[in-house]
């Protein structure tokens, strides 16, 4: 269901939720394993435990789940 | 806002360098966010044609998403960077102003309150008073309600703007017309509903963009028991570490406060102030999309309203602990007034230290992204919440009531821009002249507490009449300004009258002035009530307890029911308060 999108509207507030936590985490996932595998971590503290691939994958899964859990779907206009 | 004891200085954030800069991946997350933000507003601007969509978000949001944008609202930069550096400052008690300081409050909108807000279908807060205590009411809490938004919105985009100066180098006014341009649009194409779909997008990207510095910070610790270890060795004290101990005197607290004055002025007058009469939050309630959602909305933001000091309090706890100058001497944060050479940061500063000290290029720019979307998102809030009390309690009730609806949404987006100007304005007047803001935040805090004693005597008791509503609201504001002024040019002696001790800090000030000027409204309103004529039931119905048969929610279940979640964040609450005594 489109919730709280409003009428006639056919995306869901938590699809564009998903489409952004997505969209970062399909940035920072691969940054983050340049950055591992590529020995250019940035000397952060605790750099050695790779946040920005662990983080991006975190994103990407959360994202991918809620963007294609509330896909727009064809008929599916609340 | 409710009043923080650090945000209280534009000095606040006069941070004088640099702290770093964004490399190219942080500044394309920051573009993703607002080509989505923009995205958003054109396309919801289709769906808010008449004023009910357009001031309401046509009373369709389900419980989950009024309750979080309903906690969002409140979830500004300004309070993130504040209250973390309070954290450092005075440790676990600046934990107060997320639990007792909210919670009860939120729960008690959400059960006792919202059946009356939703069910008089009114549009806003002074609506209420207009439909209980008449014209006079509305009238005075639309007009400082109005007047109030729209300064803290100026004040919002010249803080965002600041920081984006002193964490990035940015140029103040770029910022601010970015900011305010992009806010404008998107409200004035899809009003409430378009801050709303950012506010949920906001706390996400808030969360995605801040927890992984408690996450880190507490790994980099040791886990919390060490934390504490830390903390107590570093300070010299174990107080910091807990909410309620130290609450017995006055002078037992960096703070300065009594416990009285936490339950109280806070936990009472204040919070419950803020939470259910500001309409800036409440007006996130009312676009629920039937009345069970309405009650269940505030018992779900008061669940993740208990869970944000981990992102906010631990922080800069944390900072207490792990900071350290590069010759290994632990680094200490000093107030705006004492930064030099020795000391090169200010408490002001945790948040963006933080950050820095665990986030590399990718993570940073996500971290800046969600205290830019926590600062557009309050100003959003400011200007959708300044453009219904216009549009409704102003324009629509004293200038020009008989105009159409597609009139009046007209009339909502115009006053969007024009509130907009209105905050650039501010935002350039708070930048020549810093003791502003101080000013505008202070102005809040004379509404908020005799406000909540107008509106609470309206729905609980029958006999309040519209004179006693109206000169209760007047007197009582009247004497939380004139504390003020009095505290203002008394100094320390004014101060340790109204907050009842010698050893009382400007923080007690302001919770006790919050008491004082509640009971002040309530016993004028009471007086004045018991003096006139009262208000004939069959009047008060759906707007008073004991008039109103309260419609059933359509709950079914025990799992439906919003006392039954209330109950259980209560206990939660509870908890929480007893494991950090």
């Amino acid at each position: 269901m489109a919730q709280g999108t409003g009428r006639g509207e056919s995306l869901s507030i938590w699809f564009f939720v998903g489409g952004l936590t997505l969209l970062y985490g399909v940035v920072l996932l691969p940054y983050g394993a340049w950055a591992w595998f590529g020995q250019h971590e940035a000397q952060t503290v605790l750099h050695h435990l790779h946040p920005t691939f662990w983080w991006g994958l975190l994103l990407t899964v959360f994202g991918g789940f809620y963007t294609f859990r509330f896909r727009p779907r064809s008929g599916k206009i609340s | 806002m409710i009043p923080s004891p650090h945000v209280d200085g534009m000095a606040a954030f006069l941070m004088p360098h640099q702290l770093t800069h964004l490399a190219p991946v942080d500044i394309l997350i920051l573009v993703l966010y607002f080509v989505v933000v923009i995205f958003i507003g054109f396309y919801v601007k289709g769906s808010t044609n008449t004023s009910e969509e357009f001031f309401l978000a046509g009373r369709e949001m389900s419980a989950w998403i009024a309750g979080l944008s309903f906690v969002s609202a409140n979830l500004g930069s300004l309070e993130l960077m504040g209250w973390a550096g309070a954290a450092y400052q005075y440790g676990m008690l600046a934990m107060h102003w997320y639990w007792i300081g909210a919670i009860p409050a939120m729960l008690f909108l959400g059960i006792v309150m919202m059946p009356f807000y939703y069910i008089s279908k009114t549009h806003s807060v002074p609506g209420y008073l207009q439909l209980r205590f008449g014209e006079g009411a509305r009238g005075l809490s639309a007009a400082s309600f109005g007047l109030m938004t729209i300064l803290m919105s100026g004040v919002n985009m010249y803080a965002m703007a600041l920081v984006m100066k002193v964490v990035l180098g940015w140029n103040i006014s770029f910022s601010i017309w970015v900011g305010a341009v992009t806010v404008a649009v998107y409200v004035m194409l899809g009003g409430l509903k378009s801050a709303i779909i950012n506010e949920v997008l906001q706390f996400v990207l808030i969360w995605a963009g801040a927890a992984l510095i408690p996450i880190l910070g507490l790994v980099e610790a040791g886990g919390w028991t060490n934390l504490k270890a830390q903390i107590a060795r570093n300070v010299g004290s174990n107080d910091y570490t807990h909410l309620w101990t130290t609450l017995g005197h006055f002078r037992d607290n960096p703070m300065g406060v009594h416990w009285t004055g936490i339950v109280f002025g806070l936990g009472f007058v204040i919070s419950f102030g803020y939470w259910t009469t500001d309409f800036l939050v409440v007006q996130r309630v009312l676009s629920a999309n039937n009345l069970r959602a309405a009650k269940l909305a505030p018992v779900i933001g008061a669940a993740f309203k208990m869970a944000v000091p981990f992102i906010v309090i631990v922080p800069g706890l944390l900072a207490l602990a792990v900071l350290k100058n590069p010759d290994g001497s632990i680094l200490h944060l000093v107030g705006e007034n004492a930064v030099n050479a020795t000391h090169p940061y200010s408490y002001n500063e945790v948040l963006p230290l933080m950050l820095i000290r665990y986030c590399g290029p990718g993570l940073l720019g996500l971290g800046i992204t969600a205290l830019v979307a926590g600062f557009m998102s309050g100003m959003a809030g400011n200007v959708s919440a300044f453009s219904t009390v216009w549009t409704y309690d102003i324009y629509g009730a004293f200038i020009n009531k008989k105009a159409s609806d597609k009139h009046y949404v007209a009339m909502g987006r115009w006053s969007t821009v024009i509130g907009m100007l209105v905050s650039i304005a501010t935002a350039y007047l708070v930048a020549n002249a810093a003791s502003i803001m101080d000013y505008v935040q202070s102005l809040f805090s004379f509404f908020i507490a005799p406000l909540f004693g107008t509106v609470v005597l309206g729905m609980l008791w029958k006999r309040a009449t519209k004179a006693g509503g109206f000169w209760g609201l007047l007197v009582g504001t009247a004497s939380s300004i004139g504390m003020w002024v009095y505290t203002l040019r008394g100094g320390s002696a004014a101060l340790s009258r109204i907050a009842l001790s010698a050893d009382a800090k400007p923080m007690a000030e302001t919770l006790y002035r919050a008491l004082w000027s509640w009971i002040i409204c309530v016993v004028v309103t009471v007086v004045v009530s018991y003096m006139t004529k009262p208000v004939a039931i069959e009047q008060l119905a759906g707007l008073v307890y004991g008039a109103t048969p309260i419609p059933d929610d359509g709950a079914t279940s025990l799992w439906q029911k919003p006392i039954f979640w209330a109950i259980v964040v209560i206990v939660v609450f509870f908890i929480l308060n007893i494991v950090f005594f």
